[in-house]
């Protein structure tokens, strides 16, 4: 009689059980994510950076981006550190001995010895100090992947300012494309300013493998060249034969030392009389001062540089201080055969922020010059959305004027480059007309951002009409806005929130949901039956069935042999009861 | 012609090359204004002031050089960095009148860099050297009266990170900073506990650690060699009799079969005692169950 209470109890919550559960049978309801800080889109925009202007004798193209390149710091590179006055150097970050510009030796109106510095700097590094990255390069918003790039000599300090940590505008991926005149006599001097040994391999550039003292000249530490270690400079010598667009990478540890940022394009413009070219393309993208040859054919260029990252390689360095612990786990224990690629990127940043500094700027009847480089561990398969491009040279050699072809996907294997000629003559072939057109690798992985779309390489090719004044692309499609913010690559913004009146693929809003008891299926009609040799093979149970047989006897065995006990137990009990 | 021209300009190169790599003395530089000095090598002075006394400051207190090394070597010191300068810290009077001659022996750039110092006369509040190496670059400047701890570093990317830190107290100081090496800790630690390492490489023995090592092993193995005769005398010593009178007199056969023997009444006695073990514990349990 004591256990009446609670079982009466127990019947009416099983008895009122569907009554109670009636009435939520709906399913959660759609719910608003606050998208948080959205960014200004174009921000730091520096309208007289964006005309054609003329500094220091170097005619600077316009450059109609959100974000254009400092025309002081193209005629820095157009003339040389050594050529411009003092005020135009103090307008940029670079060192006074970055870029020496001297001797015309064959007298033809330009310098023909050329000394380029570079340093190694790191980007998203680690810090003992403070739960933070230092010096920040964001690859899109809250993206922040340490980096390590080759980087033109700088002055002062690493960041842009005291307050933030924002890296001064001369340290960002990808390492610049260096732009040399067939003939120049080159030293490239690597100041190896990191903390770990790197050299450079001149990949594709005609170069002596020792250089006039019988030093290496090649960067390979295992063939041809010691280790430049950190602190410790080293010049390589070139003077190429052979115009083109080529390469320069570490070739220490160089399956990670290259995906970590350590390569960028060299290439080589051909010889003309007083040819001034653009020696650094911060940045890459566009071209603002191109070579004499290039503007016989052409009437714009741009780099493009196309780079992936696996963030667990990127975030080692971000992890650790100790120099022996980041090579311990970036040589021995990271294996680049398990890796996948999480970071498309072109220019060394992805979508949307590709629209702000690697857009190609067009208008009707014109020839552009794409170099298009691949550094990423992958094939990589570049589509050009209305435009149908001409590709004119493979690794930096012609290819035959009467076997070029037209495509719009342009396959460009690991650390190959493509020269391309995109003519935007309205003709339903070359191009199909004015308007925003996209271009993106289409491995679709490709225009992701750790597996999240929209990001990746994706950029745009805008006609001139199509831009708006601050340099973006007037775009007819869904809002961008989104895009821009932390929330959105932290994967807590649903993708297509509020693309109608009722929300109707927003975030569900499951916190305070009980689902209700699930209803009886309905009474379905047996379908034919399945070929019962598939479907109904009896499962063997012999063996367990025995072992346990056998375990239940012998438990039965022992009762039986302690009966007399076990009946004299049950009877106390009863008794004491 | 052509060949000869470019067998000239690598002589030249190799030349250059080699220049570029002398001890440079950047004592040529032009002056800015507000106390910024610079050359076309490299070296740079930010926040120079030879002259101007502090707010609080009725005279220089006193007048100091020192000279700073930066470079790779200085990282020798502490296992876990890269860049160090030669001295982490550094102690004046309030109102002092520094001159710092800062010496890069690295190949690349370094800084002497001071934050923190009053923004109204220092430009951004810092004091700032800088040179590429080999090459030495001086500067000047003068102390605020107040106490206190200035960061000095290198603000190249992750030179600090990876140890080029220091700190200058003016008077007592306002404490330590952190991760100055040798002096104060990380704030944000690394994680050694998987850095177990292969026995590291042995240097090569000279002949007399040779030969003490040899007497060394030899000894040891004498000394386990004992342990275990003694035991194996001692169970000898206790054994040989029982044998002894149970076999005796006895063929290999039955020798074998009372071995036999002896071996299935040990198992026997095991049995017995899992056996008394296990009602042990089941009895016990019952007298517990009754009990209620």
């Amino acid at each position: 009689m004591q256990k009446k209470p609670l079982s009466i109890l127990l019947g009416v919550a099983v008895a009122l059980m569907p009554v109670l559960a009636s009435a939520a049978v709906g399913l959660p309801e759609s719910v608003e994510v606050d998208k948080g800080e959205v960014e200004t889109i174009c921000g730091s925009n520096e309208p007289e950076w964006r005309e054609a202007q003329t500094i220091e004798g170097v005619k600077i193209q316009e450059s109609l981006r959100c974000m254009p390149d400092n025309p002081a710091q193209i005629a820095a590179e157009v003339k040389g550190t050594n050529n411009i006055s003092m005020e135009t150097l103090m307008n940029t970050y670079y060192a006074a001995d970055a870029i020496i510009k001297k001797n015309d030796m064959d007298g033809d109106g330009d310098p023909d010895l050329i000394i380029i510095k570079l340093e190694v700097a790191e980007l998203n590094g680690h810090s003992p100090d403070f739960d933070g990255l230092v010096p920040t390069f964001d690859m899109a918003p809250g993206i922040q992947p340490g980096m390590w790039v080759f980087a033109p000599k700088s002055r002062g300090m690493a960041t842009n300012s005291f307050v933030g940590t924002d890296a001064n505008p001369l340290l960002r991926a990808p390492s610049p494309p260096i732009r040399v005149e067939q003939g120049d006599v080159v030293w490239l001097q690597l100041e190896n300013s990191h903390y770990f040994p790197h050299t450079i391999h001149l990949h594709g550039v005609d170069h002596p493998w020792i250089d006039s003292s019988g030093e290496g000249n090649d960067g390979v530490p295992q063939t041809s060249d010691k280790f430049v270690l950190p602190g410790q400079s080293k010049t390589y010598e070139i003077r190429p034969r052979q115009p083109g667009t080529f390469v320069y990478h570490c070739h220490v540890q160089t399956h990670v030392h290259l995906a970590m940022g350590l390569v960028g394009m060299l290439i080589v413009e051909e010889n003309r009389p007083n040819n001034w070219v653009q020696t650094f393309n911060v940045g890459a993208g566009q071209v603002r001062h191109p070579s004499k040859a290039v503007l016989e054919e052409y009437d714009s260029e741009y780099d493009l540089h196309y780079h992936a990252m696996d963030k667990e390689l990127h975030g080692i360095i971000q992890k650790y201080n100790d120099p022996r612990l980041i090579a311990r786990k970036m040589n021995r224990e990271y294996d680049m055969t398990d890796s996948t690629e999480d970071y498309h990127t072109l220019n060394g940043r992805s979508f949307p922020y590709t629209l702000k500094e690697s857009i190609i700027v067009a208008e009707p009847d014109q020839n552009i010059k794409l170099r298009m480089f691949n550094s990423s561990g992958e094939m990589l398969a570049v589509h050009t959305h209305g435009h149908k491009a001409t590709i004119t040279h493979y690794d930096g050699v012609e290819h035959n004027p009467n076997a070029q072809i037209m495509r719009d996907i342009y396959d460009i294997a690991p650390a190959q480059r493509n020269d391309l000629k995109i003519s935007t003559k309205d003709d339903g072939l070359h191009s199909y007309g004015e308007g925003v057109w996209i271009f993106h690798d289409h491995r679709e992985k490709g225009i992701t951002t750790n597996g999240m779309n929209p990001g990746g390489n994706v950029s745009a090719l805008v006609y001139k009409k199509y831009l708006n004044e601050v340099g973006l692309p007037k775009t007819i499609g869904e809002s961008i806005v989104p895009l821009f913010t932390k929330k959105f690559h932290d994967r807590k913004y649903p993708v297509w929130q509020n693309i109608d009146a009722w929300n109707s693929l927003g975030e569900i809003d499951g916190k305070d949901y009980k689902a209700p008891p699930a209803a009886a299926p309905a009474p379905v009609e047996e379908g034919p039956k399945g070929i019962a040799f598939y479907d109904d093979v009896p499962e063997d149970n012999s063996i367990s069935n025995f072992v346990w047989g056998l375990i239940l006897g012998i438990i039965f065995y022992a009762l039986f042999l302690k009966r007399e006990m076990i009946m004299a137990m049950i009877a106390s009990a009863r008794g004491d009861k | 012609m052509s060949k000869l021209l470019i067998t000239a300009l690598l002589v030249l190169t190799s030349s250059v090359v080699q220049a570029e790599k002398e001890f440079l003395d950047h004592t040529n530089l032009m002056n800015h204004g507000d106390g910024h000095l610079m050359d076309m090598d490299g070296g740079m002075v930010m926040g120079q002031n030879t002259d101007v006394l502090p707010g609080g400051c009725d005279k220089i207190a006193a007048t100091e050089e020192i000279t700073v090394h930066a470079g790779h070597k200085y990282s020798e010191n502490f296992p876990g960095t890269m860049y160090a300068f030669d001295k982490q810290e550094y102690q004046f009077e309030p109102c002092t009148k520094l001159t710092v001659n800062f010496i890069n022996d690295d190949n690349i750039r370094h800084q002497w860099m001071m934050h923190g110092l009053p923004k109204y006369m220092y430009p951004k509040g810092m004091f700032h050297l800088e040179v590429t190496g080999p090459g030495k670059i001086s500067g000047t400047l003068i102390f605020p009266p107040n106490d206190k701890t200035y960061l000095v570093h290198c603000d190249i990317s992750q030179h600090m990170e990876k140890g080029m830190k220091a700190q200058l107290k003016i008077g007592k100081g306002s404490g330590d900073l952190p991760s100055i090496p040798g002096v104060s800790a990380y704030v944000i630690q690394d994680d050694y506990s998987d850095s177990i390492p292969e026995p590291a490489v042995k240097k090569p023995l000279t002949a007399a650690e040779k030969k003490a090592a040899k007497v060394a092993t030899a000894a040891a193995n004498e000394s386990a060699v004992s342990g275990i005769l003694i035991i194996g005398l001692a169970a000898g010593l206790i054994l040989a009799p029982l044998l002894s009178s149970r076999f005796k007199g006895m063929a290999v056969g039955e020798v074998l079969n009372t071995v036999f023997e002896l071996i299935a009444q040990g198992i026997g006695i095991v049995i017995k005692l899992i056996v008394w073990i296990i009602s042990l514990v089941s009895s016990k349990k019952s007298i517990e169950l009754s009990d209620k």
